[in-house]
């Protein structure tokens, strides 16, 4: 399979007349996209903003972050099985606007969290304060039930994604980037001397506002499933989650998978990357270890050396995740994993739900905990109220300035569990 | 008077220049001049600092009388104003490191004064204080003297200038326990992979998050028919008999005693408790809340279990260093093994 | 079905002492993420009661109210949502009780009834 992600850096966004690029500018008919999106009759208002890098502009309760992009060559535009039709992905070429974002905020219940502040201390905490983002906010229609609210509100954001991409089908890229890998059996004649490496990549697979779609299919109904890396990097696979917001994988972040291009950049230099596998969380003992048995089998089947294993959340995962560890380790499959920590507020508790001894290389992503202090924002899009949310629950989060002291945990993607940004853990 | 931050100094009867294990019953005493260490430590400070005083006490006065003690040191502390208060280096020296252990603590925690210390890593001293006070690591002997000053003379003038001290491994001294958040300079998934190739490769890599570790122990099999059993008690509560004729130490044992029980069916007014560490009121009431003898006596005479062994082991857990329980475990398992005994009931506090 | 009068906290002390007694436990006693944790309801699945205690069924839910307590020191619990998190509670419950039918042939022998509850 060979993919082209050929970026256009975009480096401002605005509304105008023409949703355009010119010279690096993404221009967004307001009007029109907003027409676009209430086609969905399940829709009953949508309200666009922007936030550029560096304004005083927070963003809350964010769903989640989708990257714009359109397919020049090859099948499947847009999200197959979700927003558009069914097409195999993984080849082809896809014109990105690198640099902007689409990020969709509304609270399908009254708890949600996720913020974005895009200045200051919290943009150091979140990756999408460095992107360009076009807020979309969705009000449904009256009578949804929670299930047709969250659907809607995820397949607006993809739809407002492809028509933003569009814009940019006749733009010349500033870089391609190529990824190309052939059969196992191809690849490892190639390299016959280099460690095979396999990626475990976990979703949370739970149930409303705990979901993750791969071709449309919710994974809590699927077995451990092996992936082409580039089925993910073309839109294969998007996040339905709406909770764990400092460690949920954001549709972006499945775009961009940073374990995925990362392993990419060491393909036939280091190692042999094989591919991915997706696997489950579940909620039920019987079902972990289903699911736990049948990823290390995959992992073996496939003749891997070492393996790298991401976890999504915080809890019931910490289980899978050690689980699947020490299956691996057991099979002589040397083993990385990626995941966040709950250490309490100063730090000082036990990191992990669940711990295990074949769990040797850890990287650590962060504390969810760990408190960071934002100061009061020029501009709040989304819902001002969930501020409080975001606060709450113990005494003196909110200053008399009108700063807010939360836990990482509210941010998001500042603990991402695929290595998204660079937060790590020192014992001092 | 000069702009020099003011440093208290804490050291033992020896390392205060009064006299060996004979005198570590001295009361605390408090000289208004730099002794022992507090001189070479003053030295490292560059002139920004000064030790305006030192203050003396026995070892073993202070585990034993630690609320006198305690109270005589903070008395003084309130006094003499210091602006930092530094202990030891206590090395490997268990009760001298739980003084110079516990004293920091107290001050950091009741007069909000920051503390120093130095000690061996295996020092049972560094678990009572380094979540709040900055214990230095050093050699465990005295050997390490002149290793370790100039460390914590440099954290000291670090403390008291208000920078932030760095990495524990880069400044020195013992991981207080902390696990802060910081940025990397390489995002999560680049440094996952760096970490793969170097295991592939069989190269050194480091966790970030390293696992907790537990000392497993396999249990021993099921005692088959108890009632044809022979069981012993061993007991880390420091029972003793009356006047300590093995002269075990209260507090960071260095050595184990055992005692013939046979002609006993329960323990009275002649064993009484030498343990440091808890209020010895009950256990000097009646002995067998620690070491049970007596039920062990009438279940000896129902045929519950065979017999009670000849004799009951005991020694000081508090402030025993693992090193030394390792040794006494040891030791005594192979007597009791030697001995045919089946079973043990080890009673703690 | 056991409702429990009390907070998130009572209910993973009550199936401690279930699964002690060798009950087993069916679901996890925890979310996916923190904030399910802040929930003031939580509904965890237990199965049949058995002669031999499962070790990793007691690990897992030992280590899971030391989490809960780690997570949750010094924090208040989320009244003012409770109606949201009772809804999701409710929702993740449904996919557990799916998934356990299919993996059981739907042969099911829940420990007298199915399920715990908190109330607020």
């Amino acid at each position: 399979m060979k993919l082209e992600l050929r970026r256009i850096y975009i480096k401002d966004l605005q509304f105008g007349e023409k949703t355009s690029v010119n010279n690096g500018v993404l221009t967004v008919n307001k009007e029109e996209l907003i027409a676009y999106l209430k086609e969905d009759k399940k829709v009953k208002d949508v309200k666009l903003d922007i936030a550029r890098p560096g304004e005083k502009v927070r963003i809350i309760p964010v769903k989640d972050v989708i990257e714009p992009r359109v397919k020049i060559e090859g099948s499947g535009n847009g999200f197959p099985g979700v927003s558009s039709k069914m097409a195999q992905l993984g080849e082809g070429k896809v014109n990105v606007l690198f640099g902007a974002a689409i990020v969709t905020v509304g609270d399908i219940v009254g708890f949600q969290e996720g913020v974005i502040d895009m200045w200051g201390e919290g943009a150091k905490w979140t990756p999408f304060s460095k992107t360009y983002n076009l807020v979309v906010d969705i009000t449904p229609v009256d009578g949804l039930d929670p299930h047709e609210h969250e659907t809607t509100v995820r397949l607006v954001g993809l739809k407002a994604a492809e028509f933003v991409g569009e814009a940019g089908r006749n733009v010349e890229p500033d870089e391609i980037m190529t990824y190309e890998m052939g059969s196992i059996h191809e690849e490892t004649a190639k390299y016959p001397n280099l460690p095979k490496v396999a990626y475990v990549e976990m979703l949370i697979s739970q149930g409303l506002l705990h979901d993750g779609y791969i071709y449309g299919v919710n994974s809590q109904l699927i077995l451990p499933t092996l992936i082409h890396p580039n089925e993910e990097l073309d839109g294969a696979v998007i996040s339905g989650n709406c909770v764990a917001a400092c460690d949920k994988i954001t549709t972006y972040q499945h775009q961009n998978n940073a374990v995925i291009l990362e392993l990419y950049a060491q393909h036939g230099k280091e190692i042999n990357f094989l591919g991915v596998i997706l696997t489950p969380e579940l909620t039920t003992l019987e079902g972990k270890f289903r699911t736990c048995d049948y990823t290390a089998k995959l992992c073996k089947m496939i003749g891997a050396d070492g393996a790298i294993v991401s976890e999504e959340g915080y809890g019931n995962p910490d289980s899978d995740l050690l689980m699947i560890c020490k299956r691996l380790e057991k099979s002589g499959i040397k083993t990385v994993l990626i995941t966040d920590e709950c250490s309490g507020r100063d730090g000082m508790s036990q990191p992990l739900a669940d711990t295990t001894p074949e769990a040797v290389a850890v990287v650590s992503t962060g504390n969810v905990s760990h408190v960071v202090k934002l100061p009061p924002a020029d501009k709040v899009i989304g819902n001002a109220e969930a501020i409080a949310t975001l606060a709450g629950g113990w005494d003196g989060s909110l200053g008399d300035d009108g700063s807010l002291s939360c836990e990482l945990n509210a941010v998001i993607g500042s603990t991402s569990e695929i290595g998204y940004h660079n937060c790590t853990v020192k014992l001092y | 008077m000069s702009d020099k931050y003011k440093v208290l100094y804490y050291v033992n009867q020896f390392f205060g220049q009064i006299g060996g294990e004979e005198k570590a019953g001295m009361e605390p005493v408090f000289k208004n001049e730099k002794i022992g260490p507090a001189v070479g430590f003053e030295s490292f400070l560059k002139g920004n600092g000064e030790v305006i005083g030192t203050i003396i006490c026995g070892d073993n006065y202070f585990n034993e009388h630690k609320n006198e003690a305690l109270s005589f040191i903070m008395k003084t502390v309130k006094e003499v104003k210091p602006d930092i208060v530094v202990t030891g280096p206590a090395f490997n020296a268990g009760r001298y490191g739980m003084a110079c252990g516990v004293i920091a603590k107290t001050i950091v925690e009741e007069l909000d004064i920051p503390a120093v210390t130095g000690m061996y890593i295996e020092n049972p001293g560094v678990d009572t204080c380094k979540d709040k006070v900055i214990v230095v690591s050093t050699p465990d002997s005295a050997a390490g003297m002149r290793k370790a000053l100039p460390v914590m003379a440099a954290i000291t003038d670090k403390l008291m200038k208000g920078e932030e001290l760095g990495l524990p491994e880069e400044e020195g001294y013992i991981p207080q326990g902390k696990r802060l958040t910081v940025f990397s300079d390489k995002r999560g998934s680049q440094r996952a992979v760096e970490m793969l190739i170097a295991r592939l490769k069989g190269e050194g890599f480091k966790t970030e998050l390293p696992m907790p570790e537990f000392d497993k122990v396999e249990p021993a099999p099921p005692i088959k028919d108890l009632s044809k059993a022979t069981i012993a008690l061993v007991t880390s509560g420091g029972i003793v008999p009356k006047g300590n004729p093995d002269r075990i130490q209260s507090a960071s044992a260095q050595k184990w005693g055992k005692y013939d029980i046979t002609a006993l069916d329960k323990l009275e007014a002649d064993y009484c408790t030498i343990h440091g560490g808890y209020d010895p009121v009950y256990a000097n009431e009646k002995p067998d809340r620690i070491v049970p003898l007596d039920i062990l006596r009438q279940y000896e005479k129902e045929g519950i279990i065979g017999k009670v062994s000849q004799y009951f082991y005991t020694t000081t857990g508090t402030g025993t260093s693992v090193g030394n329980s390792i040794k006494f475990g040891k030791e005594i398992g192979a007597e009791l093994k030697a001995d045919g005994v089946d079973g043990v009931i080890l009673t703690s506090t | 079905m056991f409702f429990i009068e009390g907070t998130f906290e009572d209910v993973l002390i009550k199936i401690r002492d279930y699964v002690h007694q060798g009950v087993e436990l069916v679901s996890h006693p925890l979310g996916a993420s923190i904030r399910i944790l802040f929930s003031p309801y939580r509904s965890v699945i237990l199965g049949e009661k058995n002669n031999k205690i499962n070790a990793y069924h007691i690990e897992i839910i030992e280590s899971s109210i030391i989490s809960y307590r780690n997570i949750n020191a010094g924090r208040k619990i989320d009244y003012k949502n409770a109606h949201d998190y009772a809804l999701i509670d409710v929702e993740l419950l449904k996919v557990s009780l799916k998934s356990f039918k299919e993996i059981n042939n739907n042969h099911i022998n829940l420990f007298g009834g199915d399920s715990f509850e908190t109330g607020a």
